[in-house]
């Protein structure tokens, strides 16, 4: 035998039940927020420290990028230049990422993220392999671009990801609008940098 | 049915994976590496189990005309639960599970088990029966993790296990084609086989 319910009853059942479901919900996710944006803000530490060659973990995040990384107005500054913090969209969703710059605006680090990128695809941005590839370009009076075929010889020129050309074109203007927005600031840090042991000698070996 | 067999049953003669064919999708995506497969297993476990427990005990106040968005409701509600518990607790394997994650809602097991069992049993049955039902397919991802990633990678929960045995040395090579989804495939239809030849009753005429 079948129970029949009214329209009023199906009506007052699924308000109820979506209300609860929301309750429980909120209440979850406003409890576990401050351990959630503490991985987050952890995260955002590694990948920072990664660009200048630190491999930190969740634990010591923290501690090493105390040690290594200052922060300054929208950048960040280590021992031998700065790093920019890159910010754009992919294909699906927002992509980011963190370059590091030494004085003469050489790519010494890299590293990139996304938040939904296809995996195997675009989400190949966020291999070692990709960020390598960016190492020894520069980001002085052009921006670094992704091409494919790219001339390995031009050092603003890296190779996109075959299967990946809107969050290729996506990691490109983000890379545009970071030269646009960090202008000339790898020369100005240099002049305040505290460091100058260190930037002495690699000048020379640029020399 | 014994309550026994409840759990018993889909460990093999019942294999959500092996003899109703739900599920599958995730157990390809997933099981390249064991660590993410294991975390998926047991994300699985708790949803079904506790979406089969609370689908029985609401089941005679739900209407039938809106059974279906009813339990999405409640397993999506889990899922998204789950995903914050991983998000905060165990941060790397919630980015690698990524996607998958929410792609519980929409696993067959979950929606299957309700709809075939909670739907029309008692709580205490569609507890056990959804507890046995996530058990039985995190035994096969946990089985296809394992051989992935050992084969695939040479590892195992990242502990590089070909390299300590010193078979690079000797001209091993990692097989590519275990870190890709069709292997999976490929090693569910060997264990279907297997699993068939021992259980002749499973075989259609």
């Amino acid at each position: 035998m079948k129970k029949t319910f009214s329209n009023t009853y199906i009506f007052i059942y699924s308000a109820v039940l979506v209300v609860v479901a929301a309750l429980i919900l909120t209440v979850v996710s406003v409890s576990l927020k401050p351990l959630q944006t503490k991985n987050q803000q952890a995260e955002q530490k590694q990948m920072i420290l990664k660009t200048i060659g630190v491999d930190a973990t969740r634990d010591n995040a923290a501690e090493l990028y105390a040690k290594h990384i200052t922060e300054a107005d929208g950048y960040y500054t280590f021992d031998g230049g700065v790093i920019i913090p890159l910010k754009g969209t992919g294909l699906w969703g927002p992509i980011w990422g963190y370059l590091a710059l030494d004085e003469s605006s050489t790519v010494v680090g890299a590293v990139f993220d996304h938040k939904g990128e296809t995996p195997g695809l675009g989400g190949e941005i966020a291999t070692d392999k990709f960020a390598q590839r960016f190492i020894g370009k520069k980001m002085d009076t052009q921006a670094i671009h992704l091409a494919k075929n790219a001339d390995h010889s031009n050092p603003y020129e890296v190779d996109a990801i075959s299967g990946g050309t809107m969050t290729s074109n996506g990691v490109t203007a983000m890379l545009a609008k970071a030269f646009e927005d960090y202008k000339g600031l790898s020369s100005n840090s240099r002049i305040s940098s505290s460091s100058r042991d260190t930037s002495n000698t690699r000048e020379e070996v640029q020399l | 049915m014994k309550n026994f067999d409840l759990i018993k049953l889909p460990f093999s003669k019942n294999n959500p994976i092996l003899v109703q064919v739900l599920g599958v999708c995730s157990c390809l995506a997933v099981t390249a590496q064991l660590k993410p497969a294991v975390v998926m297993a047991l994300s699985v476990t708790v949803v079904v189990t506790l979406a089969n427990l609370i689908v029985s005990l609401l089941r005679n106040t739900i209407p039938p005309r809106i059974r279906i968005i009813v339990q999405l409701v409640v397993v999506s509600t889990l899922v998204v639960l789950v995903d914050q518990v991983l998000k905060a607790y165990v941060y790397d394997v919630s980015k690698q599970l990524s996607v998958f994650v929410g792609l519980i809602i929409t696993n067959c097991i979950v929606m299957g088990r309700l709809e075939a069992f909670a739907m029309v049993q008692k709580p205490w049955a569609s507890f056990l029966d959804g507890l046995g039902n996530g058990l039985g397919y995190s035994v096969i991802l946990i089985v296809l993790g394992f051989v992935r990633e050992l084969f695939g990678s040479g590892t195992l929960w990242g502990y590089p296990v070909m390299e300590k045995l010193g078979l690079y040395s000797i001209g091993y090579e990692n097989n590519g084609l275990m870190i890709m989804p069709p292997m999976a495939l490929i090693l569910v239809g060997l264990i279907i086989w297997a699993h068939r030849s021992k259980n002749k009753d499973l075989c259609e005429q």
